[in-house]
């Protein structure tokens, strides 16, 4: 099959060279159905990107951006300078690697397990009850959370007391050594069923004969899931795997907004984004905000970049 | 596989042209503002005849910056239907959609502001301003007399921009006190304890232990949401002050403000609350915790000591819930707390200023800026406040008697939930109220009632808590714009004072929380924090002279 293919590819090769065009207009119609999700992108992401020339600027919202004077890199300077940075940097990246350490297996785990239930109605049912908190808003789950772990008639306290593990109820929410488990474990709950969709449904599409083959050839299923499964949805977990790298600065914002509203958590909750929206949106230094927002998607580009290089080594990268 | 160079060249190009077209479609807008700038320098005094509302149709857009607000129609409760119909007034309101600050910036940069603008003093008054989005309230001063008859020429001169101008219109100014911050004592709980004494931090601190050991699974110190009690606690200890300072982050010390980090009474309120909190006598919750925890347990009566900003908001509702169910329960206030030593007349849980709450603003968008001026004057005159808050003439009042105020009628006395009900929905529409004119025309009211049968608040009020709130019209108008020096100085020691306070509160001994102070004063002075200090004493300094009437 494989020589097969390679065959074809040199045969369409110098058809392509000769005319571009050719090809193009010999798809019109197909084109035509690509045309306004590209117009749609271009509007929406491309051309409010200008916008980023707000950050080399002292940007007056009166004056707009024609008359606000230019102050080249004035902006990231102040931000590299200021005293939280260090603290700001360290939070993103331990909050989002966390994430990524955690929230991003445990749905693949989720699905594999899944696959081994045979019950189709307990089957369904888990993975009804697992995705469900994807739609609730942050604001909702994080109620949840904090009425949980509230001190004065929070659940998991009078859970503890009654059962005997602490004496007096603690206050979860307002301890920074807790505060990165509660983020992560809550994010968990939020996201692990409607992530493991995408897993349940590839599994779903690897050949059935596999399975029978390595049965045959006496494998168990344990072997058979680290042999057959596993291998075949590779290229999925890894393309999933690059996009979250490429989010690695984009640790959250709405959770960390609400369950770290405590300024005595803001040591270990402030980030990228709730300090973009707490000091430059909050206040109104618009060129400020922009020039953190723009550090953050150089830095993002240049990490999925770097994740995709090391993807196509084996073989799945995105591009 | 590989993403060939020159489609990265194709990208580049792409958006290269972008940005030229997307910048250069940018020239055609914003050149106005300059050469409005010098319009607003002649003339000081509007000429013509004044403009009398209802001798024709007015139709004004107004802007509600704050979340919360949604302006109902205008014209759908019996107040403003009357004056829709016979002043021929329409408004229309632009909505924030839950996110007012956005969609002002949206207007601002579109250039589509509304004729006035509802919102906060300060900064975003001044943003406005110096944006040259404002239409300067001078020339109409002489013209349309009730803001001047009633708010005074003190007061229009605090509110004046640095440039000399008036450009804010105030709303609920009012020259005697006003303000509801105190401490709320559960009745039922205190009386089944004997009634102790409860005047100083001391009596405070056994009532509360006392609480403790005889209703355990009751909160012995609620502080509300943020905290707010905390601050109230401060008053305790601090003779002469208020929680203004807290709020300021700066402590008056002879004619200058100085770092609230070194001040003995705050590190001592905070070793007080540090010790309550520690005890378990504060709420566990008290910097966590929203609205709805709160409401659920003053209503239920879940606490025996309830100290905040506004504590009267809910204790009232839970007050009349409690009765519900025990005649004599309920809830009472007590005369603030003072640390043994100091004059209990001299505390303060609370301030309160001259300029009452917030602002309105014409925009350089309206088409008659004086009209819109002359419906404002009318509305926060006589005629405006009484059909606004007593509804139409003719039914709850009839004419003004010599001194200027409403006449009651019968229905008056004899319906007031109607008039609550007036009073109610008008509520939104409440943009510049007048509480000098309203507060002397309620109170020849309250004074025929009888105890049980006052408001519960307005009871309080009369009792302790007018008499107990700081004049802070001094502070006003003493925090700098966000984008200067002074202003991101400002931020920062902002969150430093924030955590701070949160791990004093959390801290183990009296001598954390001085460590804690200690460590703070030190972050703050490496930020700049004697620069934003000297800047306020400066401001603050300029509204004594303005106040003193220099």
């Amino acid at each position: 099959m494989q020589e097969k293919s390679e065959i074809t590819i040199e045969r369409i090769r110098p058809k392509k060279k000769r005319n571009i065009f050719y090809r193009y207009f010999k798809q019109f119609d197909l084109q035509m159905m690509v045309i306004p999700g590209l117009l749609f992108i271009f509007i929406f992401n491309y051309i409010p990107m200008y916008g980023v020339l707000m950050s080399f600027q002292d940007y007056n919202i009166f004056d707009g951006m024609r008359n606000s004077p230019w102050v080249g890199f004035k902006h990231f300077e102040m931000f590299f300078n200021d005293p939280r940075f260090m603290e700001i940097m360290r939070n993103t990246i331990v909050i989002s690697g966390l994430k990524i350490l955690i929230c991003f297996p445990a749905p693949i785990i989720l699905a594999l397990m899944l696959n081994e239930v045979k019950n189709m109605a307990f089957k369904r049912s888990v993975q009804t009850i697992t995705y469900l908190p994807h739609f609730l808003s942050w604001v909702i789950v994080a109620g949840f959370a904090m009425s949980i772990l509230a001190t004065d008639n929070g659940s998991l306290n009078i859970a503890l007391e009654k059962a005997g593990l602490i004496d007096e109820p603690i206050n979860f929410l307002a301890i920074p050594q807790y505060f990165w488990t509660i983020i992560v474990t809550t994010n968990l709950w939020k996201s692990i069923g409607f992530a493991s969709i995408v897993y349940i449904a590839a599994i779903a599409g690897v050949d059935q004969q596999l399975y029978e083959a390595a049965a045959l050839d006496g494998a168990s299923r344990f072997k058979q899931m680290f042999l057959i499964t596993i291998p075949s949805i590779m290229p999925i977990i890894v393309i999933f795997f690059i996009l979250e790298v490429g989010n690695l600065l984009n640790a959250g914002f709405e959770d960390l907004l609400i369950l770290g509203d405590d300024a005595i958590l803001r040591s270990v909750s402030d980030v990228l984004d709730t300090y973009v929206y707490r000091v430059g949106i909050g206040s109104g230094r618009y060129s400020y905000a922009t020039a953190i927002g723009l550090f953050k998607a150089v830095i993002s580009v240049g990490l999925l970049t770097l994740a995709n290089y090391l993807a196509r080594k084996t073989g799945n990268s995105l591009w | 596989m590989k993403f060939k160079q020159q489609h990265w060249y194709t990208l580049l190009i792409l958006l290269l042209t972008v940005g030229i077209i997307a910048g250069c479609s940018e020239s055609s807008t914003n050149t106005d503002a300059d050469s409005d700038q010098e319009e607003t320098e002649n003339g000081e005094t509007a000429d013509g005849e004044p403009f009398v509302l209802g001798e024709e149709p007015l139709e004004i857009t107004m802007f509600g910056n704050y979340d919360w607000y949604t302006m109902p129609g205008w014209g759908d409760d019996e107040a403003t239907a009357w004056i829709k119909e016979n002043k021929q007034v329409d408004i229309t309101a632009v909505d924030g959609g839950g996110n007012a600050e956005q969609r002002l910036t949206t207007m601002i940069a579109g250039e589509d502001l509304p004729d006035f603008i509802w919102t906060d003093r300060g900064t975003p008054v001044e943003r406005l301003r110096e944006g040259g989005a404002l239409v300067p309230l001078d020339p109409y001063l002489d013209k349309y007399t009730n803001l001047r008859d009633w708010f005074g020429e003190a007061g229009i001169n605090m509110l004046r921009s640095e440039d000399g101008h008036l450009y804010q219109f105030p709303n609920w100014y009012n020259s005697s006190p006003f303000g509801n911050a105190g401490y709320v004592v559960n009745k039922g709980i205190y009386e089944e304890l004997g009634s102790p004494p409860l005047e100083t931090t001391d009596d405070l601190y056994e009532y509360l232990k006392l609480v403790q050991e005889n209703y355990p699974d009751v909160i012995p110190f609620e502080v509300g949401i943020d905290g707010q009690g905390i601050n109230v606690l401060y008053s305790a200890f601090a003779e002469g002050e208020s929680p203004a300072n807290i709020n300021n982050i700066a402590v008056p010390q002879g004619d200058q403000l100085v770092s609230i980090f070194t001040d003995e009474n705050y590190i001592e309120s905070m070793k007080y609350a540090s010790q309550l909190f520690r005890e378990r006598l504060i709420t566990q919750d008290a910097l966590t915790q929203d609205q709805d925890m709160l409401i659920e347990k003053v209503t239920t009566g879940n606490l025996a000591v309830y100290a905040a900003a506004s504590p009267t908001d809910h204790a009232r509702t839970g007050h009349y819930a409690l009765q519900e169910e025990d005649p004599d329960g309920g809830y009472f206030m007590i005369w603030p707390i003072h640390k043994e030593g100091l004059d209990k007349n001299e505390i303060y849980p609370g301030s309160y200023n001259m300029m009452g709450w917030n602002v309105s603003v014409i925009t350089k968008a309206a088409e008659d800026p004086e009209k819109v001026f002359a419906f404002l004057d009318w509305l926060t005159g006589p005629e405006g406040q009484a059909s606004l808050i007593f509804g139409p003439e003719g039914k709850y009042w009839d004419g003004f008697d010599e001194e200027g105020f409403p006449r009651f009628t019968d229905a008056y006395y004899e319906d007031p939930e109607g008039l609550a009900t007036i009073e109610e929905d008008t509520a939104n529409f409440q943009w510049n109220g007048n509480s000098n004119f309203l507060d002397t025309a309620k109170a020849n009211f309250e004074a025929t009632l009888s105890e049980e049968h006052r408001n519960w608040t307005t009871h309080w009020q009369h009792t302790i808590t007018w008499d107990t709130q700081y004049d802070a019209t001094q502070y006003l108008n003493i925090s700098p714009l966000p984008e200067s020096e002074e202003g991101i100085i400002q931020q920062r020691i902002g969150e430093i004072f924030e955590e701070a306070r949160a791990e004093a509160l959390y801290a183990q001994s009296d001598e954390e929380v001085e460590a804690i102070m200690a460590r703070a004063e030190e972050s703050a002075q490496s930020v700049g924090y004697q620069t934003l200090l000297d800047f306020q004493t400066e401001k603050w300094q300029e509204n004594l002279a303005t106040l003193a009437g220099e």
